[in-house]
């Protein structure tokens, strides 16, 4: 037997079921919003898994090929702290994709059976044996190449363009750091036998040494690799480590860190979807306690207690939090295990299971049940203070139409009656046109600042590539630097205008990753200055630790112009004097730019080159292209490995990355929209639920369907404008926010961007929007009959 | 939509020998969630041009129920409603909407006026509805309205700042704005004192004198006694 509070309760729901179902939804959907939060516990669960077995090496080392027998891989692996050593080949090669020509890695396998670090795992068909290759799964995956089983595929060696290898595809592997090449280099990655890979590159050569490490201590890390390099030293033809050693941070995988700033960013939307969400939670809640004075003044009248009215609304409000709560969970938990599968399919190629986040869950409970009684409270408390006559004599709307404001609406007598009704209307019940407006000034910000960040993102693409005024970038992957030949071979390639020799190392700034070019007085780079100067003719010419320092790392490090900076690089540690702050967006801006001359003399390496910026003689797509072939085609034959990048392609194709990052922000900057939206049809379907009697009135004494619809317009629409006015300055202030959070968060400077035509484009937005989620509510209020619309209570 | 809305008031003659209303074997059955409520059972009933009726019995015997009938505001579930000679019955709610805005007044027992708008522009309302006449004209037939119920001297006042008999005579300028034949009330003056009731009603048979016909439902016998005919429903049938 249940309590008449509860019968009630129950009944007040049941009464008004499209209310119910608003309230319910939007919780739902803040309910489910909270379980986004669980994406990158879901994805970092399989990865771990991936990580496991992968066995993904502890430390992993890049050198100049180098030949390495048996025994020499034994003992490295006999170095203390060292578990296991794994090493690789690896050559870079053209493969034919149909007629295309495709940058390829293939990477050599000691043995398949006998992996203990990195392991390259077969996915589908078999074991590679010499001639045949394995391809990534990740090749398919972002559609470089998605040839399988059976498929031959034919490389242009890097040494003699003429000869041609016809590898099999013997099936698909998987490998997390060949995965990762393939997302982040878009190229190919196959994985074959170590023989298969010296009949390619022509020599028994290892360039990369993975290894599972007993301590994983930094100090025992730094030790290890010292003892390593002792090893490596007495190896004739090592010249060191080609780049920093690349140490694994516990339970770190790759491209962990940018998920996990992704995940940031997706925090804030979904905090701000919430943040949405509570405000029209409130907004309902309020009007379903308001619209019930009257109730209230029965119950006192009948002796009710202002407790055990209370209990009856916040049972009421509960058990929307409880139907919302269980609603949002299911929703919650399908949409972010869905979610998480497309990312964990999309960018590793990984089968992320369905899984519930046991935080999240619980987050997720105590908000959808909590949240409601909560927001309630307030309208409840003045409901049962409300003086009893008053109470009895509500009708559920307020009377209002007194103060300053409404006599200010008064005024504006210039409109038709019909639009008049509607804008005294939203005076009438400010409290809730004030908190519509409210949600949709939020969601109008949101929308602005989204399209503002996404406007943001491409023109920041574009400044970094507009900065690149070479249209082709050529490096050796070998273990030649490039020489004289070489240079001449460039220089006297058609097409070929300019070549500038660069040389390029990563190193550590301060902790952080960033990267030294070492270029020419005057480079193939359009720099732009924030402070001080470029690098002087004499300071190249004699050599100078003068260096110009991308804004967004300086800023990271706090250093200035004129400061001196120490570099970690891979032959010790190096420090250089700042001369100016650029900002051009290379590498994300980790850049520092010093003279050519003083890299190689800090690298000891008086002559060296890596890379070739080199301009064509016309900017002409095919033209380039033509001239990049030609170039990797000479350079092959004179004996050298050479990875190339187009810039116009890449520019392209980063632009277009952008976007689809963008894209997938605005898509859920638009599901707040959307959840706004929600927000003002609940408004709306309130205002014309309660004034149903009106409409009756109205119709009694002539009032056609286009009047009624006229007035309700004019509500709707006047309270959708006003959040589209209080939205632009809410979307600058969340734009400069956000692009703050990437600042902070993701290190990437990104510009404020607020064009004008996305406030105009949002004012088209609200405006339809606002017209659609009238439109239900509207049709109803025209078809009740003036009898049932009397008889309505 | 062959909707004429004026064609009653100025141009049309009365209908030699027909009555003004004329109901015939009309039942109405409410569905009340699960239950069905009869609230009429057969009504036949007529009411002269110029008459001045009164429609009495207890609660729930279904006088409302009429009225809602006689103004095209409910549908009856059987039977015809004719007035003025059109079948309500048959009209679309449009058609009814306006039928009712040129041809009825309706005076409601809780006055029913439009919070936010003031006397003048709740009088004015059924006017801006009929898109009748000029702008200008409009507000002038309110104005005179308001003052023909005494309230000549607050045509700016908001339905709030006025008492209750004040907020019953702007319903009933309201009524008469465009000029009906037919001025009907539901217990028009049930939440009056009984001074402005009085008051209210002298109004009432001012307008029937004028030739207004005005039906009008009560509760109050004495002032069911000052109408010409007095009509008693009792349990969805007319008693006498």
């Amino acid at each position: 037997m249940i309590s008449a509070q509860l019968r009630k309760s129950i009944s007040d729901l049941t009464r008004r079921r499209a209310r119910t179902t608003f309230a319910v939804a939007t919780l739902a959907l803040a309910v489910a919003s909270i379980a986004f939060f669980a994406i990158p516990t879901l994805i970092d669960d399989t990865m771990q898994q991936e990580v496991r077995a992968n066995r993904l090496a502890y430390l992993s080392v890049s050198i100049r090929p180098l030949p390495l027998t048996a025994d020499q891989l034994a003992e490295l692996a006999a170095v203390p702290n060292v578990a296991a050593v794994e090493p690789r080949s690896s050559v870079n090669a053209r493969v034919l994709v149909g007629e295309r020509r495709a940058q390829a890695l293939v990477i050599g396998v000691r043995d398949f059976a006998r992996q203990r670090v990195d392991v390259v795992r077969v996915e589908s068909g078999t074991t590679p044996r010499p001639g045949e290759v394995l391809a990534d799964v990740q090749d398919a995956n972002v559609g470089v190449y998605d040839g399988d089983t059976g498929d031959t595929l034919t490389v242009v060696g890097e040494r003699g363009a003429a000869e041609r290898a016809r590898l099999a595809v013997a099936g698909r592997g998987r490998n997390l750091d060949g995965g990762e090449i393939v997302q982040d280099e878009e190229l190919i990655v196959l994985y074959a036998t170590t023989s298969t890979v010296e009949e390619l590159s022509g020599e028994p050569e290892y360039s990369r040494l993975a290894f599972e490490l007993r301590d994983k201590s930094p100090a025992a890390v730094a030790s290890t690799v010292e003892a390593l390099r002792r090893h490596l030293a007495a190896v004739p033809g090592f010249t060191g480590f080609d780049d920093l050693p690349d140490v694994r941070a516990p339970g770190d995988w790759p491209g962990k860190t940018e998920t996990g700033q992704f995940a940031d960013i997706l925090s804030v939307i979904t905090a701000l979807a919430l943040l949405s969400a509570l405000v029209l939670i409130s907004n309902t809640m309020t009007t379903l306690v308001a619209e019930q004075t009257g109730e209230i003044g029965i119950m006192r009248a009948i002796g009710a207690r202002r407790r055990q009215i209370a209990a009856v609304y916040v049972t009421t409000a509960l058990l929307i939090g409880a139907l919302g709560a269980v609603v949002g969970l299911v929703l919650g938990i399908v949409m972010s295990s869905l979610l998480a599968q497309y990312f964990g399919s999309q960018f590793w190629a990984v089968d992320v299971g369905f899984g519930v986040d046991p935080t999240v869950l619980v987050v997720s409970l105590v908000v959808g049940v909590l949240v409601p009684p909560l927001a309630a409270l307030p309208a409840i408390r003045r409901a049962v203070r409300t003086d009893l006559r008053e109470a009895l004599e509500a009708t559920g709307s307020a009377v209002g139409g007194l103060d300053a404001g409404d006599r200010v609406l008064r005024r504006i007598a210039f409109l038709p009656r019909t639009m008049q009704i509607g804008l005294r209307g939203v005076g009438r019940r400010r409290r809730r046109s004030i908190a519509t407006a409210l949600i949709v000034a939020l969601a109008v910000g949101n929308l602005l600042a989204f399209l503002g960040l996404s406007a943001a993102a491409t023109q920041s693409t574009r400044t970094a590539w507009d900065s690149h005024l070479e249209d082709i970038r050529l490096w050796t992957t070998g273990r030649e630097r490039f020489d004289a030949g070489a240079a001449r071979t460039i220089r006297a390639t058609p097409g070929v205008a300019e070549a500038q020799p660069a040389l390029v190392n990563g190193v550590e700034l301060a902790g952080e990753e960033a990267f030294v070019w070492g270029m020419p007085r005057e480079p193939l780079l359009d720099y732009r200055l924030t402070e001080g100067r470029w690098f002087s003719a004499s300071e190249e010419q004699a050599r100078e630790r003068v260096g110009v320092l991308e804004r967004n790392i300086a800023d990271r490090v706090g250093v200035d112009v004129g400061e001196r900076i120490t570099l970690a690089t891979a032959d010790g540690r190096a420090s250089f004097r700042v001369v100016g702050i650029a900002d051009n967006q290379q590498e994300d801006g980790t850049v520092l730019y010093v003279p050519l001359t003083t890299l190689r003399s800090v690298l000891r390496e008086p002559a060296a080159v890596d890379t070739y910026w080199i301009r064509t003689t016309s900017p002409d797509e095919a033209l380039v292209d033509r001239t990049a072939t030609l170039l990797e085609d000479r350079l092959a034959a004179l004996g050298y490995e050479t990875g190339g990048e187009v810039t116009y392609v890449l520019a392209r194709d980063q632009i277009a990355e952008n976007r689809s990052i963008t894209t997938t922000i605005a898509i859920l900057g638009f599901l707040i929209v959307a959840m706004s939206m929600v927000g003002l049809a609940n408004a709306i379907t309130m205002s014309v639920i309660e004034r149903t009697r009106e409409v009756g009135i109205l119709r009694c004494i002539g009032a056609r369907a286009r009047d009624i619809r006229r007035i309700f317009t004019t509500e709707g629409l006047v309270v959708a404008l006003a959040g589209w006015l209080l939205g632009i300055p809410v979307g600058y202030a969340l734009n400069r926010l956000l692009v703050w959070m990437i600042w902070e968060v993701v290190d990437v400077r990104v510009p404020v961007v607020f064009p004008p035509w996305n406030i105009l484009l949002a004012l088209v937005g609200t405006v339809v929007l606002a017209l659609l989620v009238i439109f239900l509510p509207l049709r109803r209020a025209v078809r009740f009959r003036p009898g049932d619309a009397l008889r309505y209570a | 939509m062959a909707v004429t809305p004026t064609e009653s008031i100025a141009e049309q003659t009365e209908r030699a020998g027909e009555p003004l209303i004329e109901l015939a074997g009309v039942e109405k059955v409410y569905r009340m969630g699960k239950v069905d409520y009869r609230a009429l059972r057969g009504v036949d009933l007529s009411i002269e041009s110029g008459e001045l009726v009164a429609v009495v019995g207890p609660s729930g015997s279904g006088k409302t129920t009429i009225m809602n009938l006689i103004t095209g505001i409910d549908r009856p579930t059987k039977g015809s409603v004719t007035v003025d000679g059109r079948r309500l019955d048959e009209m679309s709610e449009e058609e009814l909407a306006v039928w009712r805005g040129a041809n009825v007044g309706i005076v409601f027992q809780f006055f029913q006026l439009l919070p936010t708008l003031s006397a003048l522009e709740n009088a004015v309302l059924p006017l801006d509805f009929a898109r009748r006449g000029s702008h200008r004209e409009r507000f002038e037939r309110a104005r005179q309205n308001l003052e023909l119920v005494g309230l000549g001297d607050k045509v700016d006042h908001l339905p709030a700042e006025l008492s209750g008999g004040e907020q019953q005579r702007v319903a009933i300028a309201r009524a008469l704005a465009a000029d009906p034949r037919l001025v009907v009330g539901d217990e028009p003056t049930g939440n009056l004192d009984s001074v402005t009731a009085d008051e209210m009603f002298e109004l009432l048979e001012r307008l029937n004198a004028e030739g207004k016909t005005v039906l009008y439902v009560t509760h109050d016998l004495e002032l069911a006694g000052r109408a010409h005919r007095v009509v008693t429903i009792r349990d969805g049938v007319v008693a006498a």
